[in-house]
């Protein structure tokens, strides 16, 4: 045969030249002999030899593969909802759920996820067992796996879907065994909680510590105020200048109060009796009260030691000591409020459908494998003649 | 079996088919361009004139979008796909009717044309993406692409979509004008479907789904994923991408030959 025929045939027989050739009406296996000598390479290497091999794979090589299926959301209390055009208009940025979502579901994709998986093996183990098909198996040729060849394995076998709409992410284990399927699975949604927890337990420790640690300046800043004003009380002797002060002030109105009704009763006795012995009892007294009250005005104002010379010092401690409790009283509710804060705020993780445990082999669909070979195949046999009949209408 | 002489057959009607399809490349530059100011650099300067108006005006209009993404790169990436898989057909509708009198001679064939066409297309809106990207960088508005190679693989399988498509609408362009009527509103209609504009990730996932459908927006997607790497999400189905451009092809060689056969040269 030669590949010119190509040519003039596909233009006369189109599509459905495949099973032609000379039709001999002999016995059926010599038909068939002669179909197959007379079909042409191009027809051969892209129709018959692949369906031939998917068959021979799908139908009896491949290993059943198991896929446990498990879903979860990750809920935080405060995320913003997206709407569809803002979603459009944003672009690429990640709208959506918060990011303990993508961390679980990064995590699960990651390679500690697998390191954790495959401890003591576990997973090597599963995945490269002889039971599992040579074209399936992990490590099929028996050379010395490196962790990345492991771990491209990996993700191809588990595969984390996210939908942004509603969060639920998917977690897919495909396996070769059910159990394997279910096992795996249990274990890295496990894990994606571990992680989502830690990332909690993080924030909301960095939340409480740094207000803690307000209230405990706070604290020790007001201490420190009250211990030097009270120390300024023991030094100077004052308890309240202004208090002292207006008792002093009291006191000395007091005594200008008898002073005057003394000098009165002297100014009547000189007038009237100016020898009554009482006299000299009343000028006595007189001297004394105005004496005392130039004791107690020295007290209160004027001299070193007065009153309000030490108010000011009085007065700048005591505003300090009244501003660090302030400061006291203020870092404790925000500590409250972190808290309160903290506790709202945490993101956990809610499993909606747990790991099942397949109880049939879904993958792979081989019927479905080996009639789209066969199909791809046929079309592909299809283009490729027809390119080479195009050429070959080229001639000399 | 005399497969060498195949062989032979085949080699020397493929030579000749390069030199005709050469030659209508070069006859095509030259009515298309001719010879007076810049000539066949309009090939390339044309659509960069269209991929630089746009980024401006993108860039103008989302300066503020919020995304980290690079507005001038997602503009670049976006519009020069655009340009690759729509200007194909464009050019393809209504090819043959002023080859006509070529088809006189026996070895000019409509294929021959068609591929002729093809190829000064796609030429001209690589290089104009080429260019864009390396004066873009060169001036600091981009950074250059993470991974050339599924850069590259997403360019191509645009352009095998659009140049099937092209030869597909192309034959039946010369079936029945309804056609090139269609055409037009239908690209425009498909250009803000075609993922230039957005980024699959963004959607809803309910839509996600359906606008994976267009064959278009999977390319798109896989430029993206080479031109920015792990900065982006992406979403793509390569199998599915790769069907379409398939049976499209089937279809448009199929159609090819169809009307290579009705074709009476004047």
């Amino acid at each position: 045969m030669d590949i010119a025929r190509v040519s003039t045939e596909t233009d006369a027989k189109g599509f459905e030249s495949g099973q032609h050739g000379k039709s001999h009406r002999t016995r059926a296996p010599a038909m068939i002999v002669n179909k197959i000598k007379n079909l042409r390479p191009v027809f051969l290497t892209t129709v018959v030899i692949p369906t031939l091999l998917a068959a021979l794979y799908f139908g009896l090589l491949a290993s059943d593969v198991y896929i446990s299926e498990s879903r979860f959301i990750v809920r935080s209390p405060d995320k913003p909802a997206p709407t569809g055009f803002g979603v459009l208009l944003k672009g690429a940025s990640l709208a959506g759920a918060g990011e303990e979502i993508y961390a679980a579901q990064d995590y699960v994709a990651s390679r500690d996820a697998l390191q954790a998986l495959n401890k003591d093996g576990a997973f090597t183990r599963a995945y490269g067992t002889t039971a599992v098909s040579f074209f399936d198996r992990f490590n099929a040729g028996g050379f010395h796996p490196t962790f990345e060849d492991l771990y491209k394995y990996y993700e191809k076998k588990v595969s984390v879907a996210h939908d942004t709409t509603s969060s639920i992410v998917t977690l897919t284990v495909r396996a070769f065994t059910p159990r394997d399927a279910q096992h795996f699975n249990e274990q890295l949604l496990e894990m994606a909680e571990a992680t989502v927890n830690k990332l909690n337990d993080r924030g909301r420790q960095d939340l409480i510590r740094f207000a803690s640690r307000e209230v405990d300046d706070a604290k020790a800043k007001s201490q420190a105020a009250a211990l030097a004003l009270s120390a300024y009380r023991n030094q100077a002797g004052v308890v309240d200048p202004e208090k002292q002060a207006t008792v002093q002030i009291q006191m000395i109105s007091k005594l200008q109060d008898e002073l005057i009704a003394t000098r009165t009763q002297l100014l009547e006795l000189r007038a009237f009796a100016p020898q009554n012995p009482q006299v000299e009892v009343l000028v006595t007294r007189a001297r004394g009260l105005s004496g005392e009250i130039d004791e107690q005005l020295g007290l209160v104002a004027g001299s070193q030691k007065s009153l309000s010379s030490r108010a000011a010092q009085y007065q700048r401690l005591a505003l300090e000591s009244q501003f660090a409790d302030k400061q006291l009283a203020s870092a404790m509710t925000s500590l409250e409020e972190a808290r309160n804060e903290a506790r709202r705020k945490q993101a956990y993780v809610e499993r909606i459908v747990q790991p099942n445990l397949p109880d049939d082999a879904l993958e792979p669909r081989r019927l479905r494998g080996i009639i789209s070979t066969f199909i791809l195949g046929i079309v592909a046999w299809g283009v490729i003649s027809m390119l080479i009949a195009g050429v070959l209408e080229h001639k000399d | 079996m005399t497969s060498i002489s195949q062989l032979a057959t085949f080699g020397r009607s493929a030579a000749i088919q390069g030199r005709v399809i050469y030659a209508l490349l070069m006859r095509e530059v030259l009515t298309r361009y001719g010879r007076h100011n810049i000539g066949f650099l309009w090939l390339f300067v044309e659509p960069m004139l269209f991929t630089t108006g746009v980024t401006i005006l993108w860039s103008l209009f989302k300066a503020n979008h919020g995304s980290s993404l690079p507005i001038v790169a997602f503009a670049l990436t976006g519009y020069s796909s655009v340009l690759l898989w729509r200007n194909m057909p464009n050019r393809c509708i209504g090819a043959i009717e002023p080859n006509l009198a070529l088809m006189y001679h026996r070895n000019v064939r409509p294929i021959d044309i068609f591929a002729a066409r093809l190829l000064l297309e796609a030429g001209g809106a690589t290089i104009s993406f080429i260019t864009l990207c390396l004066f873009y960088i060169y001036i600091g508005w981009l950074e250059p692409p993470a991974d050339v190679l599924t850069v590259v693989e997403g360019w191509l399988l645009i352009a095998w979509f659009g140049a099937s498509l092209a030869m597909f609408l192309g034959a039946l362009g010369e079936k029945t004008e309804l056609v090139e009527r269609f055409w037009h509103p239908v690209s425009y209609l498909m250009f803000p479907l075609s993922g230039a504009a957005f980024m699959v990730d963004a959607l809803p996932s309910a839509a996600q789904k359906y606008i994976l459908y267009v064959p278009m927006v999977n390319g798109v997607e896989l430029i993206r994923k080479g031109y920015f790497g792990d900065q982006v999400r992406v979403h793509y189905d390569l199998t599915y991408l790769l069907g379409c451009c398939i049976v499209l092809t089937l279809l448009a060689l199929s159609q090819v030959t169809a009307i290579s056969r009705e074709i009476t040269p004047e």
